[in-house]
């Protein structure tokens, strides 16, 4: 196989039928010349696609939409708790996008599509036409899940699950709550946006709290059984937080066969189904999660709320011209992450390149890693790399990946320098 | 049309699929290495070392010994095992020049 030649293989390709190439690639141009590709959405699955589109073919032209000129990374915002960042640190802007790169930039928001036309329609009242569209929206909250949970309520127990003023509350609570005081984290069932970022967060607060308010606790309430990275962060919290102890600061419990379905605002008490009540001084609600309103008003959403998507592409199952990436679209086993949406825009924006060129369509490769500080000084991690099984299926490399396998206090600090490490790569690869 | 693009675009990814992707694209593998080694200079003081300035030799010799648990690491090891020692050599070779 290896001697194959590439011609041979888009030969062979070509051979199975007439038309496999161009079936799709020969639909002509919207735009007559240069092929148009818009992105909506500039997080870290758009803003990857909007620039690696660029890099891979300077003739495809991309416009990327965004309502917020500038925009706050959520990785890193558990730090602010900690008091080791502040929101303008995790500030990014699209300057290099645009100037580096050639994306042209649109800072406004699609109210509407048109996917028989494939126009977009913006709140400023513009029209846009694509011959592709990658959209990347991320996520949205149920606000049915718990009652007396809703958006208004956020604002006094904040999610803090979209990184800004959020996060900015949750932190001045923390820092407003008298020692003793309990901070309730509620955490959803899977999948939800980053999986070990309640764990993180609990690590972060832990550490602030273990040096102001050393008398106070953190009761993790938890919709799962289990969680991602659970053995190295107990024994990260038994080493720096006196996990398991009565002293503790963290305790976690698990809720899965008794959901939370009540807040009672006055009393700040969360009640679950066998009428456990949870008080807190402090509750840091995470409502369970869907793909953003856009996705789901244009029906690229399932009954799950997730999109659904062809891997190999991205393409969405209910419209071949538009590609879903990043959190809003389903693509599990690979969990939802700011490191695996730039994986996913990676291998769209290579998929994207050959439909329009009408070229054969390379293997995906996907990666995540995710590292999470429990301590400014102690940092732990997990990797996962996923290709498509024999039924097209993505499936992690079975071998590889896995979490970190030593937790002696010298890898755990290496790991805390490449959590920040780590950090800054992501953030140049994506927006720089 | 609908209908005949989502059948072509089922027997490419089948014929892709069975044809074992004759040919690597190094570029769907090497273009993730780019989160955690930035390409870019401004991060000079960064513990991850960027990639620019090792030759494609290098880059292949540390990929094997990291798959091969000759050279001890706390990630690489976990993601080196996931592809095949061609994959590898041509994740180097255009790392080195890109
Ligand atoms: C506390 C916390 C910590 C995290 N830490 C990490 C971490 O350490 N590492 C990691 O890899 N991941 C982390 N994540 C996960 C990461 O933030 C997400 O997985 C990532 O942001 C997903 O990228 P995305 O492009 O899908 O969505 P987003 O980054 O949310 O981007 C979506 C964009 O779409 C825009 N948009 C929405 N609707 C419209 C519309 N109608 N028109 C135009 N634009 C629209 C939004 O304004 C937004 O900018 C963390 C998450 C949280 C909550």
């Amino acid at each position: 196989m290896a001697g194959l030649s590439r011609r041979r293989f888009l030969q062979g390709i070509a051979g199975l039928g007439a038309g496999v190439l161009s079936g799709c690639g020969g639909v002509p141009l919207r735009s007559g010349g240069k092929a148009h590709v818009v992105v909506v959405g500039g997080g870290f699955g758009g803003a990857t696609a909007a620039k690696y589109l660029r890099l891979l073919d300077a003739n495809i032209q991309v416009t990327l939409i965004e309502p917020k000129a500038k925009y706050i990374t959520c990785p890193g915002s558990n730090w602010l708790f900690a008091g080791l960042a502040n929101l303008d640190q995790l500030t990014v802007d699209y300057q290099d996008l645009q100037d580096r790169y050639g994306v042209k930039l649109l800072v406004d928001r699609i109210s509407s599509l048109d996917a028989a036309q494939r126009q977009l329609r913006l709140a400023g009242g513009q029209s846009v036409t694509y011959d592709r569209l990658i959209m990347s929206p991320g996520i949205d909250f149920r606000w049915d899940a718990m009652a007396g949970y809703d958006q208004a309520a956020a604002e006094q127990f904040p999610h803090a699950w979209q990184a800004g003023p959020q996060t900015l509350l949750l932190a001045r609570q923390l820092q407003a709550m008298p020692d003793g005081g309990v901070v309730l984290i509620a955490v959803p069932a899977d999948p939800y946006r980053c999986p070990p970022g309640p764990y993180e967060r609990a690590s972060m607060m832990a550490y602030w709290l273990k040096q102001h308010k050393p008398r106070s606790k953190i009761l993790i309430l938890d919709a799962k059984r289990s969680f991602s990275k659970q053995a190295l962060f107990e024994a990260g919290w038994t080493k720096h937080y006196g996990y398991g102890t009565t002293n503790s600061l963290i305790e976690w419990l698990s809720l899965a066969d008794n959901p939370l379905l009540q807040l009672d605002k006055q009393n700040r008490v969360l009640t679950s189904e066998f009428g456990d009540r949870f008080r807190g001084d402090v509750l840091n609600i995470i409502p369970p999660q869907t793909a953003a309103q856009i996705a789901l008003q244009h029906g690229l959403a399932d009954a799950t709320g997730w999109c659904p998507v062809r891997p190999l592409t991205g393409q969405s199952l209910f419209d071949e011209f538009i590609h879903v990436i990043g959190d809003a679209a389903h693509y599990a086993p690979i969990p939802k992450s700011a490191f695996a949406a730039n994986s996913e825009a990676k291998a769209c924006a290579l998929a994207v390149t050959s439909l329009i060129n009408q070229t054969a369509i390379a293997e995906a490769h996907w990666l995540n890693t995710c590292y999470s500080l429990i301590a400014p000084d102690h940092g732990i991690s997990v990797a996962g790399v996923y290709k498509l099984d024999a039924a097209n299926a993505i499936a992690p490399v079975k071998g590889a990946g896995g979490v970190s396998a030593r937790t002696d206090a010298q890898v755990a600090a290496t790991e805390a320098d490449y959590t920040r490490a780590v950090y800054r790569s992501l953030i140049a690869d994506t927006f720089g | 049309m609908k209908r005949i693009c989502y059948v072509s675009a089922a027997l490419l990814a089948s014929a892709l699929n069975t044809m074992a992707y004759a040919e690597i694209d190094a570029r769907a593998i090497a273009f993730n290495c780019r989160n955690c080694h930035a390409e870019s200079s401004l991060d000079a003081k960064s513990s991850i070392p960027s990639l620019k300035s090792l030759s494609a030799q290098q880059i292949q010799q540390a990929l094997l010994d990291f798959k091969y648990d000759k050279k001890p690491a706390t990630l690489m090891p976990r993601l080196a095992k996931a592809y095949s020692d061609a994959e590898l050599a041509a994740v180097a070779k255009f790392l080195s020049r890109n």
